[in-house]
């Protein structure tokens, strides 16, 4: 797909999925039909979600190989500016993996969109909390098989971003990059035994993308996962750029920052966040859509804050 | 301003190809205003003085005592006046065409005018309200109320007389009536009351009219806040079935709207103290498909153009017959509310007609809601009209011989609702 075939629309330019009616940022539901516009959009026979909040965005594709779309996501944007965004990825080995990505991604989401609402509390324990809440969440969730004998579990990559702060936690595999008109870096390090690896010097990164351990992930959420506490990155940019958060059914097919952004830069200057993130999923189906993809875009402007 | 508050209680899922969206919307009002904020008053007080007022002569008596209560209820600075009624309208106080700003003065003022008050002629109530329009209007930017006191049946003018007067009149002063004894007619006090946004009630003997006069103006006196409408915005292809006051009584405001724009309407709902009402909006939208969820209406309270407080109705389509097929039970008691003011008022028009099959069937169903929905106060009411076998059934027998007074004590009274209690489903 080539990008003049993107529906590259501007911020401010939003519409309503169900009318086409023209509406605001941060508006719940279309001033003129009613329907609900807060919520992910199902297009393309439910194979895909969308959510376009105007300055954020983002998109879960079931990919062309999984059966069924085991990504969850939640997006909120408030006062037209501050973003709350969580993304889980669940875990196939284990049972009722999609369920436990939509409850953890909907607990943490809860718990920072309640943050995000008190200007008096601190993000860093906010997203700590968020991913306790996560894992009590899918500790809740009940399997829809004993055979294998996992537990139900996922990854979780959760960012909030406030007054031109980025604070970013994660467990897992799923991760967060910045980009912006200098830099393209790679922002979490996945809880893999390929990063152990490379870490600890055992591995080259060339050989860690070879490695068969790549996907084996050393902390997840879930009711037997490692007693450990999330890690945390916090940035504050000072120039506009963009936060980009995915599971790893988009990082496979363009693992470093740089391959990331260079995709992004392709897009036409000025391309809203929605029309970035849908690029990117289209890019990774194009690409074998091997598995699950979801990718969120927010578009950050440190001025503005 | 005085601070509003909204709660919005209703089952918003709905089962597939349904499209009618109910809610019940409870506002409250704390009634706070700075002094500073307070609207500025105008109080007329019409009393009638036709000569069945002075039959027996206590009545009209009562009438002057009464209203020299109410005006010493009248605060600094407000405006007020008095108007006589009979076949004509003519102003006690002041004489000069104007309204008098309140004032130890001006109120000793008032009281020796009351006191050469006789009975004495018609009855022309539309006269007396037009005339209450035109004292009105010389004191305009004030928030305006009148009370009504008559004791028997508009006569000397025609019901298109008293329409043209109530349609000119809208929105211009609020009015609470007065029926004293059992000469006057429910209905057309109602309708008086209705159209001006006003009560409506029946004082049995003379003696209890200073208590309720009071009353009625220490509660005018308490309105923080004037010129507040419902205002309902609905989705394009969606239309207000009803919107209806529930409590504290039924009012039917659905035909009193104004269109604010394609998608919005206000409903006009006069001042406010401090006090609660609850309103029952009923929406028909277009159904959608299974999982969809919309906004079906949002209610808000506007003063002027302000907005104070809001509420949502939401619609959400699902096929989970556990969820769409619970009625909500704020929704369900006001529902049944109405109907208990309906078959109130149907029984009485049909019991008059001589139909009394109707009138046993109609007024046993509005005992049996009555006790459903632990309506005492109309129970009671009703207990005047009919002989209650079983309440639980409706099962009741008309009384031979119902007092004047029992029954349009009940018929006045039938659109006072109670809210849902513990017991109530």
């Amino acid at each position: 797909m080539s990008t003049e075939d993107l529906d590259v629309t501007t911020q401010g330019d939003l519409s309503c999925p169900s009318c086409g009616a023209p509406r605001q940022p941060g508006d719940r539901f279309c001033e003129r039909c009613g329907a609900r516009l807060d919520e992910p959009q199902p297009t393309d026979g439910d194979l895909r979600v969308e959510l376009d909040l105007g300055n954020a965005a983002a998109v879960s594709d079931q990919g062309l190989v999984h059966h069924r779309n085991e990504d969850s996501f939640h997006l909120e944007v408030t006062d037209g500016r501050d973003v709350v965004v969580v993304i889980c990825d669940g875990i196939s080995s284990a049972s009722a993996g999609n369920v436990a990505a939509r409850d953890a991604a909907k607990a943490a989401g809860t718990v920072l969109s309640r943050a995000i609402a008190d200007p008096d509390s601190d993000p860093r324990d906010a997203i700590v909390e968020g991913i306790k809440a996560a894992v009590e969440a899918v500790i809740q969730v009940e399997w829809t098989t004993r055979v294998k004998r996992v537990d139900p579990s996922c990854t979780l990559v959760s960012a909030l971003c406030r007054n031109g702060g980025i604070t970013v936690g994660w467990v897992g595999d799923s991760r967060a990059y910045w980009f912006d008109a200098d830099d393209a870096s790679q922002l979490t390090i996945d809880d893999s035994f390929a990063e152990e690896g490379i870490a600890k010097g055992l591995l080259t990164p060339e050989q860690a993308a070879k490695s068969p351990f790549l996907h084996s992930i050393t902390h997840w959420v879930g009711p037997d996962a490692p007693e450990r506490p999330p890690r945390l990155v916090e940035l504050r940019p000072e120039r506009p750029g963009r936060l980009v958060l995915c599971t790893d059914g988009l990082w496979n097919y363009a693992p470093s920052a740089r391959e990331l952004g260079g995709l992004i830069d392709a897009l036409p200057p000025g391309a809203a966040p929605a029309a970035v993130a849908r690029s990117l999923a289209d890019m990774a189906n194009d690409r074998g859509g091997h598995d699950n993809i979801t990718v969120a875009v927010v578009d950050i402007d440190p001025s503005a804050a | 301003m005085s601070a509003f508050t909204t709660e919005c209680y209703q089952n918003a899922y709905l089962p597939l190809g349904a499209s009618e969206v109910n809610a019940i919307i409870t506002v409250t009002s704390d009634g706070v205003a700075g002094q500073a904020e307070q609207p500025e008053a105008a109080e007329i007080v019409i009393i009638d003085t036709s000569g069945s007022m002075g039959t027996p002569s206590r009545k009209i008596k009562a009438a002057r005592q009464a209203t020299e209560v109410a005006i010493d209820c009248i605060r600094d600075g407000v405006a007020f006046g008095v108007i006589a009624g009979t076949e004509v309208a003519r102003a006690v106080y002041p004489t000069d065409g104007t309204l008098a700003i309140a004032s130890p003065q001006t109120r000793l003022g008032a009281t020796r005018a009351l006191n050469r008050l006789e009975a004495g002629g018609g009855t022309a109530i539309g006269s007396w309200l037009a005339l209450a329009g035109k004292l009105f209007a010389t004191v305009s930017g004030r928030s305006c109320h009148a009370i009504l006191l008559t004791d028997g049946e508009n006569q000397h003018e025609t019901d298109e007389d008293l329409d043209r007067v109530l349609a000119d009149l809208e929105g211009r002063f609020q009015c609470d009536c007065r029926g004293v004894g059992t000469d006057w007619k429910v209905s057309e006090l109602r309708r008086i009351a209705s159209a001006l946004l006003g009560s409506v009630d029946i004082i049995a003997e003379p003696t209890a009219m200073a208590d309720d006069f009071q009353a009625l103006m220490e509660a005018a006196m308490g309105k923080a806040t004037g010129n507040v409408s419902l205002r309902v915005w609905t989705p394009q292809g969606a239309s207000v079935a009803f919107v209806r006051q529930v409590a504290p009584t039924i009012e039917e405001l659905t035909g009193r709207g104004v269109q604010v724009n394609p998608l919005t309407a206000d409903y006009p709902t006069a001042t406010w103290g401090r006090e609660s009402r609850d309103y029952h909006v009923c929406i028909n939208v277009a159904p959608r498909e299974i999982g969809d969820e919309m906004l079906a209406a949002r209610v808000s309270l506007v003063e002027g153009e302000e907005p104070r407080a809001q509420a949502l109705i939401k619609a959400t389509w699902t096929d989970d017959r556990q969820l769409s097929t619970r009625i909500n039970r704020e929704v369900a008691h006001y529902t049944g509310q109405a109907e208990l003011a309906e078959c109130i008022q149907q029984g009485l028009e049909a019991r008059k007609d001589g139909d009394l099959g109707t009138a046993t069937f109609k007024l046993g169903r509005a005992v049996q809601l009555a006790t459903e929905s632990g309506n005492d106060g109309t129970m009671k009411l009703l207990q005047g009209v009919v002989q209650v076998d079983d309440a639980a059934t409706g099962t009741v027998r008309l009384k031979h011989d119902i007092a004047a007074l029992d029954e349009m004590s009940l018929d006045t009274r039938s659109t006072s609702t109670v809210r849902v209690g513990p017991g109530a489903t």
